[in-house]
């Protein structure tokens, strides 16, 4: 018969004892078996943040390592112009990106599956295809809202003057007041379908009798999504929030395809990932690289989103408990 | 709630549902549609028929793009990669879910830990590993990074399956004297193919559409992967509408395909890395 | 099975008898010359073979260090000069030159040469290969069309802009989504109103910083432009900007003289031709910003310098310079080369009153650069987010960061 699954985090339950002929004999078999992919992963994925995280304790000329420097990158890039004006613009930008995505993205996803959820006619064909830009690389999709939003001959303006708003059009990646927002909106468009998802998973699992019993409690619609069925979908919200958070601090690619590196206009566009990488590989007219001030960043992403992740992890965790 | 009511809204969830069908789908058609026409034609008449089928936009890509070389070299990675992430992931899980040992909670803590790591951070040192390694402008220096990535939610969906598998199965084999490799191969690792497959789909779409690590490792044109390739094109024929739009739908192809094909697969399994159980 | 032994082939593998040379650039429009002029080469020096490979404008710089970083990076680069020069010089990644290796380099204009130069060392690091001039290019027929004609001075150019305005044809193809177009803007509207060549000399040694009023004053113009650029310029990158001007629906596009080629290429019934950004007073003959643009240059860790050297040498003959200057319509370094193109003979003309570009020759040679700085803070003046003197206060703080001669101005 079948072992409960376990928990994650909880340890597993003790299996019967190994019938090994050696101790030894058991332990090479467990490094066969546990050493490639611990190897692999220590290698290529622990080695290279630790030694980020050391990096930014020293000077660097290129990409050649030179003396020990303490916290001098650090204080170069919280108190030197431009950088600390760079940085807090990046930062601030990145906590734009959060909100609106969880604003515009999540919420509409959460009524998007909600809808899916009653399981109206053609729910299965609604599926396949709101997931679809999902599946797109975000340089397909970068590249293609670029296109549709060029002030000049691209579609969105001439949709708009096509149905008489044309005052509406403008320059959508080019004004610094609209241009990180357009990003928003595509890098929305892409990524809905994730959520809408993730969430309809979770609707469809609240156990029909839940629903009955809140039916025949005389709950209106309204009143029982509210009470039943938004208790029940926290786990999926606090994995939503969470990759959200994290994505939204790692955003990279779309910036980078539909903007460029330097983030314009005037770095209205600029985020955390686009600043570091121009630091670390070399900046758009020049190739002038400051590795440095690069692993500073890297090192304040790495406390940030490790940090807020756990405990936002944690504190999410505990609601979950409350509310089952 | 009454049945009476619930027809009511029919029309409004409809409404709201195929308003956002249509946004969805209303650029991929468009991008479609557009690389079947002149660029004149694209500024001119965006939103409806191409006039003339043409299909020398595609024929352009497809060879001065280099299509079919950076598509082969996608596949070469991405393959490679999930093969990697398959068999390590697997033989990790397994003594991970079916061995005690001291460290077995420990180990599995640390491999967790990579889903919430921003990799990428670690570009500056990985950079430098793969020079000193030699293994810069390689596409192994991408299988190994991707492998390594995967390693983390493979560990913990395989972990997961192999902890439910019944504890008689090998103490059975062992009795007739089979070695821990047979065990594994011959009656573990079949029970949990659903899992293999999970992670499989939960991964090949970010390895394939990966453009960072790339752009970093890869400075050959003949190595570019896909989304690398199709950036260097659009770079090179930026005031050529009509082309960008069919590199655009060409390089879109093969994911779409896949994924009308296996649709479902790929909404479970995507989800299911995030969803826990 | 043989597909996985594939990865291991690192980028720059050897053909069999047969040497490939990798030639990187950011000149994709001049792609098509390029392969015609390497065609020659090759046909001269059988077993060599070399393979021009353009990079997006924007992503060049980033793409060539991260590989010279990384030791890899093509065989022959082509590489940019001045400050743009030294970032790859100075930690080595470039193969020095010589005048035995490159004889024909002892005939060069002197001032070209410096661009080759590495600050440090005074060594030659590259082929210089055009030097470049900002104009403003006109469309002769939409010129016509609306009844205006060159003007003079700076009052009649914004004259008959409006004119050209009313009668519905727009009048500047130039936008601001890319932060370079909008510094070639004012490298060639600027120097007429903060005295050319005088000024370059007193910034760059010290005697005064971009926040003088001259340098603010001359800023100022640029917002003049903004009503007869389209009303949503700031949203128009290059390609779109070129677009515009090709399809002939702009009549003026502000740009440097490396287009006159692409123009021709790409729409060969315009009708066009250049003047120079027009002076404050009739009778004076009006400044122009022209720069080094950049040299041929071999990587250091090339494997196959013989070959490399070859084609380096190829490219400062004068069969090279005069084909170039044929086929592309850039001004040459090369000297002795004839140029034939009537527009490009306006513009060697219009050079003979050049100053320096201002940025790109003084301040681009550590971070933050004159031109990161400028970039950025002009696509803020110009969508109205910053005043003129605030672009020249943000200038001279920036750069005081390593010009000594701009702390506590």
């Amino acid at each position: 018969m079948a072992q409960p699954l376990a928990p994650a985090g909880l340890p597993a339950r003790p299996l019967r004892p190994s019938r090994l002929s050696l101790r030894a004999g058991r332990r090479l078999w467990l490094l066969f078996f546990l050493g490639p992919a611990t190897l692999l992963f220590a290698l290529f994925m622990t080695y290279p943040i630790l030694s980020a995280l050391a990096f930014s304790f020293y000077g660097w000329e290129g990409i050649g390592r030179r003396g020990f420097v303490g916290l001098a990158n650090f204080v170069r890039l919280f108190a030197t112009f431009p950088y600390s004006q760079l940085l807090a613009n990046a930062f601030w930008h990145n906590v734009l990106v959060f909100i609106l995505t969880m604003l515009v993205q999540n919420i509409t996803a959460l009524g998007l599956a909600l809808l899916l959820a009653r399981g109206p006619w053609g729910t299965k064909v609604y599926r396949v295809i709101f997931f679809l830009p999902v599946t797109l690389s975000l340089v397909i999709v970068g590249f293609l809202w670029a296109l549709f939003l060029n002030p000049i001959f691209g579609i969105v303006n001439k949709l708009l003057a096509e149905i008489g708003a044309a005052a509406l059009g403008r320059a959508w990646l080019g004004d610094p007041q609209t241009a990180l927002i357009a990003l928003i909106l595509v890098n929305a468009w892409r990524w809905v379908g994730f959520p809408t998802i993730v969430f309809l998973a979770g609707i469809n699992a609240v156990p029909d009798e839940y629903l009955e019993a809140a039916r025949i409690d005389g709950a209106g619609e309204w009143q029982t999504i509210r009470h039943v069925i938004f208790p029940l979908l926290a786990p999926a919200v606090t994995i939503i929030v969470l990759l959200t958070f994290i994505g939204s601090f790692n955003w990279f690619e779309l910036p980078y395809v539909m903007q460029g590196v330097a983030g314009p206009p005037n770095r209205a566009t600029d985020v955390l990932s686009l600043f570091f990488y121009r630091l670390a590989f070399g900046e758009v007219d020049t190739g002038l690289q400051d590795i440095g001030i690069g692993s500073a960043i890297a090192v304040l992403m790495f406390v940030l989103l490790v940090a807020v992740s756990a405990v936002a992890a944690v504190l999410l965790r505990r609601r979950e408990v409350e509310m089952a | 709630m009454s049945d009476a009511r619930r027809l009511s809204w029919q029309p409004l969830i409809q409404f709201v549902l195929v308003a956002n069908a249509v946004l969805v789908l209303a650029p991929m058609l468009i991008m479609g549609l557009s690389a079947f026409k002149t660029t004149r034609e694209i500024f001119q008449n965006p939103f409806g028929w191409p006039a003339v089928w043409r299909l020398e936009n595609f024929s352009r890509v497809w060879v001065e793009a280099r299509f079919a070389l950076y598509f082969r070299n996608s596949v070469i990675v991405t393959a490679a990669a999930i093969l990697i992430i398959l068999a390590l992931g697997a033989m990790a899980g397994y003594a991970l879910g079916r061995f005690r040992f001291k460290g077995n909670d420990l180990l599995y803590l640390y491999f967790l830990s990579g889903l919430m790591l921003p990799i990428r951070l670690g570009i500056i040192p990985l950079f430098i590993l793969m020079r000193d390694l030699r293994l810069l402008d390689t596409l192994w220096s991408l299988i190994l990074i991707y492998a390594a990535s995967g390693l983390p939610s493979a560990v913990f969906i395989l972990t997961g399956f192999f902890r439910t598998l019944p504890t008689d199965l090998d103490s059975a084999a062992r009795i007739d004297g089979a070695g821990e490799w047979l065990i594994f191969r011959r009656v573990m690792l079949p029970l949990v193919r659903p899992a293999l497959v999970i992670v499989l789909i939960y991964n090949v779409i970010p390895i394939w559409n990966d453009f960072f690590f790339p752009l970093v490792f890869i400075q050959s044109d003949r190595l570019k992967t896909l989304p690398l390739g199709m950036t260097a094109f659009f770079g090179q024929y930026y005031t050529d509408w009509a082309v960008l739009f069919a590199g655009l739908t060409l390089a879109a192809l093969p994911v779409i395909t896949l994924y009308v094909l296996l649709s479902q697969h790929f909404i479970r399994g995507l989800t299911a890395g995030a969803v826990k159980g | 099975m043989l597909l996985l032994l594939v990865p291991f082939y690192p980028g720059a593998a050897s053909g069999q008898g047969s040497v490939k040379l990798t030639f990187w650039s950011w000149r994709a429009e001049d792609k098509w010359a390029y392969d015609k002029m390497i065609q020659v080469f090759q046909q001269k020096n059988p077993g060599i073979t070399v393979e021009f490979i353009p990079f997006k404008q924007t992503e060049y710089n980033t793409i060539l260090s991260t590989a010279l970083t990384g030791g890899k990076g093509p065989d022959i680069i082509h590489l940019r000069a001045y400050g743009g020069l030294e970032t790859f010089t100075a930690p080595g990644y470039i193969a020095a030159l010589d005048y035995e290796t490159v004889p024909e380099l002892k005939n060069f204009s002197l001032t070209i040469m410096e661009g080759a130069k590495g600050r440090k060392d005074g060594k030659i690091y590259g082929v210089p290969f055009a030097s470049q001039t900002i104009v403003i290019y006109y469309n002769k027929k939409l010129f016509a069309q609306a009844g205006v004609t060159v003007p003079k001075t700076w009052d009649q150019f914004l004259g008959i802009m409006k004119t050209l305005k009313d009668k519905g044809i727009l009048p500047l193809a130039n936008g601001g989504k890319e932060g370079w177009t909008l510094e070639v803007l004012s490298g060639a509207i600027l120097p007429n109103f903060y005295g050319g060549s005088t000024f370059f000399e007193a910034v760059t040694r010290g005697q005064t910083s971009f926040k003088d009023p001259a340098y603010t004053g001359a800023l100022a113009k640029l917002l003049e432009l903004r009503p007869y650029m389209n009303p949503n310029f700031m949203g128009v990158d290059y390609a779109t900007m070129q677009q515009l001007f090709l399809n002939e629906q702009a009549a003026m596009f502000i740009g440097g003289s490396w287009e006159i080629g692409f123009f021709r290429a790409q729409n060969k019934n315009l009708d066009f031709d250049v003047f120079a950004s027009p002076p404050v007073k009739a009778g004076t003959i009006p400044w122009v910003s022209s720069f080094n643009d950049g040299n041929y240059g071999i990587n250091a860790k090339t494997p196959y310098m013989e070959q490399a050297k070859k084609f380096i040498r190829f490219t400062a003959t004068r069969e090279f310079g005069q084909m170039f200057a044929d086929m592309l319509a850039q001004n040459s370094a090369v000297p002795g080369v004839v140029i034939k193109d009537p527009v490009l003979k306006h513009v060697q003309e219009m050079n003979r009153k050049a100053t320096p570009y201002i940025m790109l020759v003084g301040f681009r040679w550590q971070a933050p650069t004159g031109s990161t700085l400028l970039q950025n803070a002009l696509q803020a003046m110009m969508a109205g987010q910053k005043t003129p003197e605030q672009v020249g206060e943000e200038v001279t703080r920036g750069l005081s960061a390593w010009v000594d001669a701009f702390r506590g101005r």
